[in-house]
């Protein structure tokens, strides 16, 4: 279960984040909150290249298959990116209605994208990928950066 | 739409899917108030018309409606269960059973024969068919989580008390014997509060809360063996205690014991979560495990202390659980999936969360539904306070009611307005 471990904790670390953003903006601390959302952001977009450009394209191969749930996966993606850049904004023009609102459609957006990762598609790969590939593409994950 | 080795990962399922059944549960909250004015204080005496028709609008007609709702919303993301051509099947779901609620309502009042056959009849097909469904679907995922693994034995449970419900209806309508009825209905009555009811809370609950407000885990020992053990409770002991009655004091301990410290421990993890937003639905949740609390406390009680009083509060405090939660999960529900679909297809205008229903409009209604509960308290004081309650309990689902078509004619407006991106890219 090495890959899901490795990605459950990072979806941890980033719900960690988020939450840090939030509240700041809802203490009107704009600087603390936009220092703590480019945090959440890097945090998350570093995620998605991981499983992007190593994980999906493993799965991938071992499965024969580019149609199936890693295109629903980078489709999701797209769309929290969407969100990042319109939070993003609202962080700019200081906007904490809208913030905390486009905030709420992340956590459920990021949450249910969560759930069907680490329920289904993390585990898939913990099972059908051989060993050594997945201590391969487990450490060139690691070393992914934005 | 994908589906390749068991594995599936597909969107949410169509809005009106979700939206009928939650519209269909706040129009039966609507009839409960009018029920709640109509029969007065005997809604009290378990033994009346007035407690058998209202509990079966509340448990049937508002709690299966809105849990089925959020069942078809949540198996595909939590299990992974894609319910293909779900708008037909909630359909095939819905309509009988609509049809079966109100027949059984009028059944219990007018006692034909008749309507007792046709409630049985359509109730149990179309509810049935829901549960096998999702049982079937559900027991075919591989890889089960606490939540999955949970909603099983809630499925489960309710299909107990489906079957437990035919005896009695069958019975009631001069089919049957009737023998041990007053036994059935209490085993009915018990799988269909603590076994469906609580274990789908329950089980959405080792979900929801650390996710959606970023709490610390729950203990595994609790997410792994506190539902089973109140089924296996409920299946072993609440039978056993109906034939040596004298066990009962323990299964009832054990049982209460178990449902407080899941409502005192989610209290507790809510206090430590991460997000710092006390929105409303924090408010529900917070009202409904106090009410779980106070009711499972009472019920305790009730076994070394004999008041009339007591099983009826306990009983409004578990409404009160029931109710709060629902809300809480529909002031999520509702807005997102607005959102969700709108967005998924790449509308422009795809209104923000808050826009669909600002977490001001979810307070105000927390403040109604907690008016309820409370006039529902004071009507055992004073009788004249059930009117109260009667019309508050109108206003609350009224409320919701118009939440629902306002998200669902906004969702259709900007539908309407067709202005979109070009999403053919992502097939």
């Amino acid at each position: 279960m090495i890959i899901s471990n490795y990605m459950k904790a990072e979806h941890r670390d980033c719900d960690t984040a988020f939450a840090g953003a939030e509240e700041a903006v809802a203490l009107g601390e704009w600087s603390v909150a936009e220092q703590r959302f480019i945090d959440f952001s890097n945090d998350t977009l570093t995620h998605f290249k991981r499983e992007e450009d190593e994980l999906f394209p493993a799965f991938e191969a071992q499965t024969g298959s580019s149609e199936g749930p890693t295109q629903v996966m980078r489709f999701e993606h797209e769309q929290v990116r969407g969100l990042i850049g319109k939070m993003a904004e609202a962080i700019e023009s200081q906007d904490r209605d809208a913030y905390l609102s486009l905030a709420e459609s992340m956590m459920i957006l990021l949450q249910q994208h969560n759930m069907k990762e680490e329920q289904m598609l993390y585990a898939m790969c913990d099972r059908v990928l051989p060993p050594e590939l997945k201590e391969s593409t487990l450490e060139k994950m690691k070393a992914t950066t934005l | 739409m994908f589906q390749q080795n068991g594995l599936s990962l597909d969107q949410a399922p169509p809005i009106g899917v979700v939206f009928r059944l939650f519209f269909v549960a706040a129009l039966f909250g609507i009839l409960s108030g009018v029920l709640i004015l109509f029969y007065g204080v005997s809604i009290f005496d378990s033994s009346t018309l007035g407690a058998v028709t209202l509990t079966h609008t509340l448990t049937l007609g508002v709690m299966a409606s809105f849990m089925l709702g959020a069942l078809f919303q949540m198996l595909p993301v939590i299990a992974g269960v894609v319910l293909t051509s779900p708008i037909k099947r909630s359909l095939l779901v819905q309509i009988p059973f609509v049809i079966g609620t109100i027949s059984l309502l009028l059944a219990f009042n007018l006692s034909y024969r008749i309507l007792y056959i046709v409630a049985s009849a359509l109730l149990t097909i179309s509810l049935l068919s829901a549960v096998s469904m999702m049982l079937y679907r559900l027991l075919k995922v591989s890889n089960h989580s606490a939540s999955s693994r949970g909603m099983v034995l809630a499925l489960i449970s309710f299909g107990i008390t489906i079957a437990l419900a035919i005896y009695l209806t069958t019975s009631l309508g001069g089919f049957a014997s009737g023998e041990y009825y007053l036994q059935i209905k209490t085993l009915h009555y018990h799988f269909g509060l603590f076994g469906w009811i609580t274990l789908l809370i329950f089980s959405i609950s080792f979900q929801v809360i650390e996710m959606f407000y970023v709490t610390p885990p729950y203990p595994t020992v609790v997410s792994r063996y506190l539902v089973p053990s109140i089924f296996g409770l409920l299946i072993v002991g609440m039978p056993l205690e109906l034939l040596y009655p004298q066990i009962s004091i323990v299964v009832a301990t054990l049982f209460s014991l178990l449902m407080i410290s899941f409502a005192i421990l989610t209290l507790y993890r809510l206090s430590q979560r991460k997000r710092p937003i006390t929105d409303a639905t924090m408010w529900f949740w917070r009202l409904g495990l106090s009410s779980l609390v106070v009711s499972m406390a009472l019920a305790l009680l009730t076994l070394y202390l004999s008041n009339a009083f007591l099983p009826v509060i306990s009983t409004i405090f578990f409404v009160s659980f029931a109710l709060s939660v629902v809300f809480a999960m529909l002031y999520k529900i509702v807005p997102f999936l607005t959102w969700f679909h709108l967005n998924a297809q790449g509308y422009y205008k795809a209104p923000m969360m808050h826009e669909v229903i600002h977490p001001k409009t979810a307070k105000k209604h927390f403040w109604i539904h907690l008016s309820m509960v409370i006039s529902l308290l004071l009507s055992l004081v004073n009788e004249n306070f059930i009117y109260l309650a009667g019309v508050i309990t109108m206003i609350s689902f009224g409320w919701v009611a118009y939440q629902i078509a306002y998200a669902h004619l906004l969702y259709k407006k900007i539908e309407k307005s067709g202005e979109k991106f070009d999403m053919s890219s992502f097939g």
